[in-house]
């Protein structure tokens, strides 16, 4: 994997509001190439919503996002080719095997892939025994690794994962913080919301969302 | 940049082909439909000829409007629609790309079975002519319009209906110079001038229609 330019994501005094509440407000964290923040908060504190809306596909009602100082409502294109978003949902084709997804998410990225760089990718989140096997067919653990091989298909500086340890049995957590601990060692940087503590380096950020913690 | 097109719409091809039902749901729809009229109609040969490029045009707008409501609803249910929208790929050629796969899986079998419909309503020959040509130039419109419903109802749990209502307003002018075009083959008038008119038909939609879809879906996934 090859090193990544030192990037910077802050964040001013971010809020969403919903139904006249504020679901979270004056959230504030600045975070340079290493770093990892973990988004940490009870069920329906809105972990979800602040992580798709530092992917850029919902707009903040108050505060900023700037990204290299630029705001990312003004710069939305060139700032989410900058990023790997990771939901609930895989982006996963449940039709198509998880080889040909690996090759359509290469597609996506404009990336001309050779197929032993997506054999690697399957074989580093250990699916190669699946590798011709629909999606539909694979458990939900094995999905959740194919949505992180495609994180692996080309290094981008930010990664967004919404709760990515839900389903993975503990290998597949000890990948997860294996890769994680490469893409931070490379000078990317991650957000992640979970329930788990990761112990993965010392430079990890944490902010809490929901009443008890403002 | 046209590679990856092109292999996004191998893959789009590829996955609609793997559901049979999705594209032969629609096709069997419109076959069973146009082969209703005749059973009630009775065997009445000229009534049939006169009513044929209706039945034919509603049914096709039907099934087709029936196929492209689902467009995009797996994408959204997969996480696959976040993908689409962060791809360095411009949303609005992914959206081509996907409208493109749509009418090649779901509408050119209906364009392809058509004549075999026509014979059963007794077309004859010229007729059966203005019947594929208006066809190959009407679905895309249909497609690319019915696009722009599918992306605007995304976000909405149990539509139901709301797609019909969005868009058939949408394809009354198609449904017009279509069926237009073959009663005028019908009088043996000259038919060109339709067949120019629904080729604009479908350079208006595709200079519209995947802009505003795109636009449509980055407000859907907000939902």
């Amino acid at each position: 994997m090859h090193s990544l330019q030192p990037n910077k994501l802050t964040i001013d005094n971010l809020a969403f509001e919903r139904n006249n509440q504020f679901l979270f407000r004056e959230i504030n964290f600045a975070l340079q190439a290493g770093d990892l923040l973990q988004v940490r908060g009870a069920n329906g504190s809105g972990k979800s919503t602040l992580l798709r809306m530092l992917a850029g596909f919902i707009e903040p009602q108050g505060g900023t996002i700037l990204w290299q100082d630029k705001s990312i409502c003004q710069h939305r294109d060139a700032y989410q080719q900058q990023l790997h978003y990771l939901g609930h949902h895989n982006g996963i084709k449940h039709s198509l095997t998880v080889y040909e997804n690996l090759q359509l998410h290469a597609a996506l990225m404009t990336n001309k892939p050779e197929p032993n760089h997506l054999k690697t990718a399957i074989k580093q989140v250990d699916l190669t025994h699946v590798s011709h096997t629909q999606a539909i067919h694979l458990s939900a653990g094995q999905l959740r690794r194919l949505g992180l091989a495609r994180l692996l298909l080309h290094p981008i500086p930010l990664w967004i994962l919404d709760e990515p340890t839900t389903a993975l049995d503990a290998d597949g957590q000890a990948l997860l913080g294996h890769l994680l601990k490469q893409h931070l060692t490379n000078g990317g940087m991650a957000i992640i919301a979970t329930h788990q503590t990761l112990a993965i380096l010392h430079n990890t950020k944490t902010i809490y969302l929901g009443e008890q913690h403002v | 940049m046209f590679s990856s097109l092109f292999t996004i719409m191998r893959h789009e091809i590829l996955m609609t082909m793997r559901q049979a039902f999705s594209w032969l749901t629609p096709l069997l729809f419109f076959v069973i439909v146009v082969c209703l009229f005749p059973l009630a109609l009775g065997p009445d040969t000229d009534l049939l000829n006169k009513v044929a490029p209706a039945i034919i045009w509603v049914a096709a707008l039907l099934a087709i409007l029936m196929s492209i409501g689902n467009i995009f609803r797996s994408d959204a249910e997969e996480g696959y629609l976040d993908l689409l929208l962060l791809s360095p790929v411009p949303l609005t050629l992914l959206v081509l790309c996907k409208v493109f796969s749509h009418w090649m899986t779901n509408c050119l079998p209906l364009i392809l079975i058509s004549p075999l419909l026509g014979l059963l309503l007794h077309l004859n020959a010229h007729e059966e002519y203005a019947l594929i040509i208006t066809l190959l130039l009407g679905t895309p419109v249909l497609s690319l319009l019915g696009a722009i419903g599918a992306a605007l109802i995304v976000g909405i749990r149990g539509h139901g209906l709301l797609l019909p209502i969005l868009i058939m307003p949408l394809y009354i002018p198609v449904l017009i110079f279509g069926t237009g075009t073959m009663m005028a083959a019908n009088a043996n008038l000259p038919i060109n001038g339709y067949f120019a008119i629904m080729g604009a038909l479908i350079l208006l939609s595709l200079a519209s229609a995947p802009l505003l879809t795109g636009l449509a879906l980055r407000i859907g996934v907000n939902q």
